[in-house]
C-alpha cells in the first residue's frame, strides 16, 4: 500500500491532484492498481479466488498492514527472536498434539506409553526429541527475545502493555516446562514434580493450597498426571495461543522501536536545529520521505493526528535527548496511518482507492 | 438519546404536545435511571450470569480437591517383634493407591523407648520424606543418623533436625496394634518439640507463627492427640 502511495505521490506531486484521483478512481484503474498489487506480493496465479475473497474480507489489507509496515532503519538481526519464539511456540504446539496420539496420561500406563512412542514407533524418538529439545530452545529464545527489548529500550512507552504480555508469556512458558516436565513420569520427572509441588507449598498463606490444587490434593495422586496433562496439552497452550495474538496485535498496531544506536528522525513540528546535531549522518535522515508519506496519508483520513500522538510529538519535543522515544514517536504515526487506511477502505475496492 | 422527547413537530416550530421537559436529559419525573441505561445493565447481568453459570461448575470441579479427603488407610506392615527400641527397621507399603510403584512410599519403625520418654508398647514410624523438599531420607547406622541425599539435611534418630536446610523434624505415621500386627496409618508431623500437628508439606514449619503462615488444609487428616 505504502508502494501505492509513493507511487501516486510521484505522478501528481501536488496535494490538490491526488485528492481528486482519490475521490474518483475509475474501474480500470483500480484493476490495474490491485493487478501491481498482487505482481508486488506474487499472487498474481491466485488474483481471482484471492479478489473474491479480498472482496469480503479485506485479506490483503489486513495481510498488507501486517507485513509491509515500516520499520526504523538499524533493525537487524535480533529483531527476529521474537519471531523465532513463536516459530518454536509452533513446532511445540504441532509435535505435542502428535505426541499426545501414542501418550497415555495414566500414572501406570504414561512411562510404557513413553518407551513403545520412543522406542517403537516410526520417527517417534525424532518427533519426541524436537518437543524435548524445543522445550529448551523455547526457554532460551523467550530470554533473549526479552534481554533484546530491555537493551534496546523497546518496553517504553508507548509498548509497556506489551511487555506485561510478555512477562506473562515467560511466565506461561515455564508453567509449560514444569507441567511437561512430569509427563515422562520416570524417576527424574516424578521426584522433580515432587520437589517443585513442595516449593509451591512453602509459599505462606496461600502456597499449601496452591500445592494442594496443582495436585489434586494433599498428596502426589493418580489425579495428579491427569491434572498436569490438561495444563500442558489445554489451558496453558490456549492462553499463551490468545496472549501470544495480542502480543502480535500490539507489535503491528505501535511499530518496532528503532535500536538505540540509530539518531532519530527530526519529529514532526521540530525545529531543524534541534535534531540535526553534530555527528549525524546526512543516510540517518533518510527516514524523512517515510514520514513525508505518513504525513500525506495523515492529511487524507479525516483526523489528521489523533489525540495520543499530539500529545506524544509534545512529549518529544520536550525529550529531545532521548532518542530512542523520538524515533518511537516518528514512527507511530506511520504504523497508525497504515492502519487507518486498511480499515477504511471499501471492502470492493480492495488496496486501490486509498 | 440526545433528542428531547417531545419532538413531534418540524425544527424550529413550537411543538404540537408539550410533554414535560426531561430532567436531567433522558430522565422524566421519577425515573432514577433511563430506558437505555436498563436495558444496558439487565443485558450485562443476564450475560454475567450466563458467563457464571460456566464459570464456577468447572472452577468448583477443579478445586474439589483441596476440600476433599480421602479415605484413612491403615496398611499392616508386620509383626510386633519384628521391632525393637534399638534401632529402625526399613518398611515398605502403599501410602496413595491406584498409581502403582509412585504411591508407595518407606518408614523406619521402632518401638518406644524410656532414653526418650516413650511407652514400651508405642510404635514409633518415621517418614523418610525429607522435611525440605520432599526427597527421601536414609537411616545410616553407623551415624544413627537420617541422611538426605538431595540438600544434606541430617536428622537425630529421633528425627529432629541437626543440620542442612530443613525447617523441622521428619514426619511421622499414626501406629497401631491389630492382632499382633503394626499397623501404619495416616502422616503427621510435628514441631521441634516432637508435638503432633497436622501433616503439612515439606518445607513448612511447624509450630509458633507458623500455625498461622501455613493454616490447615480441609484435604488432611487431624493429627493425633498426644
Amino acid at each position: 500500500m505504502s508502494l501505492l502511495k509513493r507511487k501516486k505521490k510521484d505522478e501528481s506531486p501536488e496535494g490538490s491532484g491526488e485528492a481528486e484521483a482519490v475521490a474518483k478512481p475509475t474501474k480500470g484503474e483500480r484493476m490495474g492498481q490491485a493487478k501491481d498489487l498482487s505482481v508486488h506480493h506474487g499472487t498474481q496465479g491466485a488474483i481471482d479466488v484471492a479478489g473474491w475473497v479480498d472482496s469480503r474480507v479485506n485479506a490483503t489489507g489486513i495481510f498488507t498492514a501486517m507485513m509491509s509496515r515500516h520499520v526504523p532503519k538499524g533493525t537487524n538481526w535480533f529483531y527476529t527472536l521474537g519471531s523465532a519464539t513463536m516459530f518454536i511456540f509452533a513446532m511445540q504446539a504441532i509435535t505435542g498434539v502428535f505426541l499426545s496420539m501414542y501418550y497415555t496420561p495414566s500414572a501406570t500406563q504414561a512411562y510404557a506409553s513413553i518407551t513403545h512412542l520412543t522406542n517403537d514407533v516410526f520417527m517417534g524418538e525424532f518427533v519426541r526429541g524436537m518437543h524435548k529439545w524445543g522445550a529448551s530452545l523455547m526457554i532460551i529464545l523467550i530470554f533473549l527475545h526479552m534481554a533484546r527489548t530491555f537493551f534496546f529500550g523497546a518496553y517504553k512507552y508507548p509498548r509497556e502493555l506489551n511487555w506485561v504480555i510478555g512477562v506473562v508469556l515467560l511466565i506461561l512458558t515455564t508453567v509449560m516446562g514444569l507441567t511437561g516436565y512430569l509427563l515422562p513420569f520416570d524417576q527424574r520427572s516424578f521426584w522433580a514434580t515432587i520437589v517443585a509441588n513442595n516449593i509451591t507449598a512453602s509459599g505462606p498463606v496461600v502456597g499449601p493450597y496452591l500445592a494442594d490444587f496443582l495436585r489434586a490434593g494433599p498428596d502426589f495422586s493418580a489425579t495428579t498426571l491427569s491434572r498436569f496433562y490438561a495444563l500442558h496439552m489445554m489451558v496453558v497452550p490456549g492462553l499463551m495461543a490468545a496472549l501470544i495474538g495480542a502480543h502480535l496485535f500490539f507489535v503491528v498496531k505501535l511499530g518496532t522501536t528503532a535500536p538505540p544506536w540509530v539518531r532519530a528522525p527530526r519529529p514532526k513540528g521540530a525545529r531543524p536545529s534541534e535534531s540535526v546535531t553534530a555527528g549525524v549522518a546526512s543516510e540517518d535522515l533518510e527516514e524523512v520521505p517515510v514520514n513525508g508519506a505518513a504525513a500525506a496519508a495523515v492529511t487524507e483520513a479525516d483526523p489528521p493526528v489523533d489525540e495520543a500522538n499530539a500529545a506524544e510529538a509534545e512529549a518529544v519535543e520536550a525529550t529531545e535527548a532521548e532518542e530512542t522515544e523520538s524515533a518511537t514517536a516518528t514512527e507511530e504515526p506511520a504504523a497508525e496511518a497504515a492502519t487507518e487506511e486498511a480499515e477504511e477502505e471499501p471492502p470492493t475496492d480492495g488496496e486501490v482507492s486509498s | 438519546m440526545s433528542e428531547p422527547l417531545n419532538k413531534n413537530s418540524e425544527p424550529g416550530e413550537e411543538p404540537r404536545i408539550k410533554l414535560p421537559e426531561a430532567e436531567p436529559r433522558g430522565y422524566f419525573e421519577g425515573e432514577s435511571m433511563t430506558r437505555r441505561h436498563v436495558f444496558t445493565v439487565a443485558s450485562q447481568a443476564i450475560g454475567g450470569v450466563a458467563a457464571l453459570a460456566v464459570v464456577l461448575p468447572v472452577v468448583g470441579f477443579a478445586v474439589a480437591p483441596l476440600f476433599t479427603r480421602g479415605e484413612e488407610r491403615w496398611e499392616a506392615v508386620g509383626p510386633v517383634s519384628d521391632f525393637n527400641a534399638e534401632t529402625y527397621k526399613q518398611v515398605v507399603f502403599t501410602e496413595i493407591t491406584g498409581i502403582g510403584e509412585a504411591g508407595k512410599t518407606t518408614a523406619y519403625i521402632r518401638t518406644g523407648a524410656e532414653k526418650f520418654n516413650e511407652e514400651p508398647n508405642d510404635v514409633i514410624a518415621i517418614s523418610t520424606r525429607c522435611a525440605h523438599l520432599g526427597c527421601p531420607v536414609r537411616f545410616v547406622q553407623a551415624a544413627q543418623n537420617f541422611i538426605c541425599p538431595c540438600h544434606g539435611g541430617v536428622y537425630d534418630f529421633e528425627g529432629k533436625r541437626l543440620g542442612g536446610p530443613p525447617v523441622r523434624p521428619l514426619d511421622r505415621f499414626q501406629t497401631r496394634v491389630r492382632g499382633g500386627q503394626v499397623e501404619v496409618g495416616p502422616r503427621f508431623s510435628v514441631t521441634n518439640q516432637l508435638k503432633a500437628v497436622r501433616v503439612r508439606d515439606p518445607g513448612e514449619f511447624t509450630g509458633g507463627i507458623w500455625e498461622f503462615l501455613y493454616p490447615p488444609r480441609p484435604s488432611t487428616f487431624p493429627p493425633p492427640s498426644n
